[in-house]
């Protein structure tokens, strides 16, 4: 048995474009610099689409490709080249165990987990509706997913994908956020003291902006005082168009924003809402507005209901129900000994998904996996090995 | 008197003659829109078949087997309806894997792949080309007018075979 504080040589596999925006190469990335800081060893292998200020601990597999994939384009790598490129970094890493993040999508993580043996774990950060391909995929998925000695779901959610799509279980780890940096940001007094906060890629429908809006028109018409600050990338024209002129303003599209100014801006705000209608997995950005001591009230999706235990730490309204967002704003807005008590449950919640709990719920994992000893190597009966030789 | 009903006659006569002939033609168009659309069928399939067999083959990369898979997958298992976008999603995965160098150019199974699309692109072409003539008859009046095309179906384009495979 090897001693259980002994520093790991830790190999993480990204899917997905690293100098491409993210929730995944930023969980990589913060996992990394935490691994790090204890003192351990870490290598990244991702795809890079400009290999300029890459990190010393980052290696590029190449250019990730755009490519239609269950009915969306996503941007990963395959190939001959890639292939070749997970192979030698697993061969040359001499690593402890790999970290593989998203082994189920046609990616870096899938070619790392067919190439390699060992301790092996995967993430899964996804909860994805049902794939139409799934029966077809199964026979290379399986043998995959098999070889993972352990598997993080990083919410109910993803693990429910999981154990439906691929018959399989896993622990369930949620996304770490650094509790500090948004408990101490700066504020901002430049939106008052009634600002309604929304952060996120807005035109994007399932994000829900569209049933905030509704709820603010209710809001104007019945004379209630506040503004609405929404940060993130996208195209503010159309609805700027459909909102009413005492509704704009109002109203400040702020554009993307950097990471210091989304904490000013959830550390200012009165209330954070997240209308958003389905399709997330997790909801990191509720854990940071919890942690910032933003009052949070969020549609009943189940990732939202996880972070913010079933109502306890923030409100929950009926998704797409924007007369009831409206009636729970007002009379949130309305009740400050509600919005601190609120901004104290919710910070409490935060800390639950700190670094320094998440990371060590994470460390667990490796240990477990890594107890024996074992080295990370590549499969002895390479089943596409005939690629290889190819030129 | 007799000389104007002749001439009526024969007008008459070759009016009649006329719209036989334009059905006629029309009912061969229809037909060879039909053969057209069999082999366009026929070189889809047989697309998605050399597909899966390669992703099947152990010849590429597991990532690639898997994209291939799920785009053949889903091209051979679609409803009518879904097909257009299955084919194009699929000619698009392949131009993207050939682009990358996935698909090995050196195997027999490649060569056969490379054939099929080929066939592919004329069946397109020629079934672009019925389906047009077809609809160009159709539109006329004197067929509209007397229901020369009598119950069969108006032929359509569809957007996966505008583009390239």
């Amino acid at each position: 048995m090897a001693p259980q504080n002994r520093k790991l040589r830790i190999g993480m596999v990204s899917p997905y474009g690293w100098d491409l925006p993210g929730g995944v190469q930023a969980h990589i990335q913060d996992l990394a610099l935490y691994c790090m800081e204890k003192g351990h060893e870490v290598s990244v292998l991702a795809p890079v689409m400009d290999d300029d200020h890459l990190p010393s601990w980052v290696q590029s597999s190449g250019r990730p490709v755009s490519i239609p994939y269950n009915g969306a384009v996503a941007r990963v790598a395959f190939g001959p080249v890639a292939n070749r490129r997970v192979r030698k970094w697993i061969q040359e890493g001499d690593f402890d165990l790999l970290h593989l993040h998203e082994p189920a999508i046609p990616s870096l993580s899938l070619l790392a987990c067919w190439a390699a043996e060992g301790p092996l774990v995967g993430t899964f950060h996804v909860s994805a509706p049902k794939q139409r391909a799934i029966y077809a995929v199964g026979p290379i998925l399986e043998p995959a997913i098999e070889k993972l000695h352990a598997r993080i779901a990083v919410s109910q959610t993803a693990r429910g994908t999981l154990t439906e799509h691929l018959e399989t279980d896993a622990v369930v780890i949620p996304n770490g956020i650094n509790v500090d940096a948004f408990a101490n940001g700066g504020i901002t007094e430049e939106f008052g003291n009634r600002a309604i906060g929304f952060v996120g890629r807005f035109d994007e429908p399932r994000k829900g902006l569209a049933i905030l809006l509704d709820s603010c028109e209710r809001l104007v018409e019945q004379g209630v005082e506040f503004c609405l600050v929404v940060a993130g990338p996208g195209d503010s024209s159309s609805f700027l168009e459909g909102m009413s002129a005492r509704l704009r303003e109002r109203t400040h599209f702020l554009g993307r924003v950097t990471d210091a100014r989304k904490r000013e801006i959830l550390r200012s705000v009165a209330l954070y809402v997240a209308p958003n209608t389905g399709g997330e997995s997790f909801g990191i950005i509720l854990a940071e507005a919890l942690a910032a001591g933003a009052p949070v009230i969020a549609s009943d999706l189940p990732a939202f209901r996880d972070v913010l235990e079933d109502g306890r730490a923030g409100v929950l309204f009926p998704n797409e129900d924007s007369q009831r967002l409206a009636e729970i704003i007002e009379k949130v807005l309305n009740d400050n000994e509600r919005r601190s008590l609120l901004k104290e449950i919710g910070r409490e919640r935060a800390r639950d998904f700190d670094w320094s709990v998440v990371g060590e719920s994470i460390f667990d994992v490796y240990r477990l996996v890594s107890a024996t000893g074992e080295k990370v190597r590549l499969g002895s009966e390479l089943r596409f090995n005939r690629v290889g030789r190819n030129p | 008197m007799s000389a104007l009903l002749f001439v009526l006659l024969i007008v008459m006569l070759v009016m009649v003659w006329y719209l036989s002939f334009t059905a006629t033609r029309l009912d061969r168009l229809h037909h060879r829109v039909e053969t057209s659309w069999g082999n366009l069928d026929a070189a889809l399939k047989t697309r998605s078949a050399l597909a899966l067999e390669i992703a099947r083959s152990n010849l590429v990369d597991p990532a690639t087997s898997m994209l291939l898979l799920a785009a053949a997958h889903v091209a051979v298992v679609a409803e009518q309806s879904e097909r257009a976008d299955a084919e194009e999603e699929l000619s698009q995965l392949l131009l993207s894997l050939l682009e990358e160098k996935a698909l090995d150019s050196d195997g027999e199974i490649f060569r056969e792949l490379n054939s099929a699309r080929d066939r592919l692109r004329i069946a397109i072409t020629l079934h672009l080309e019925a389906v047009s003539r077809t609809q160009a008859q159709r539109k006329r009046p004197i067929v509209r007018i007397f229901r020369l095309a009598g119950r069969a179906p108006l032929p359509v384009k569809y957007p996966f075979e505008e583009i390239q495979v």
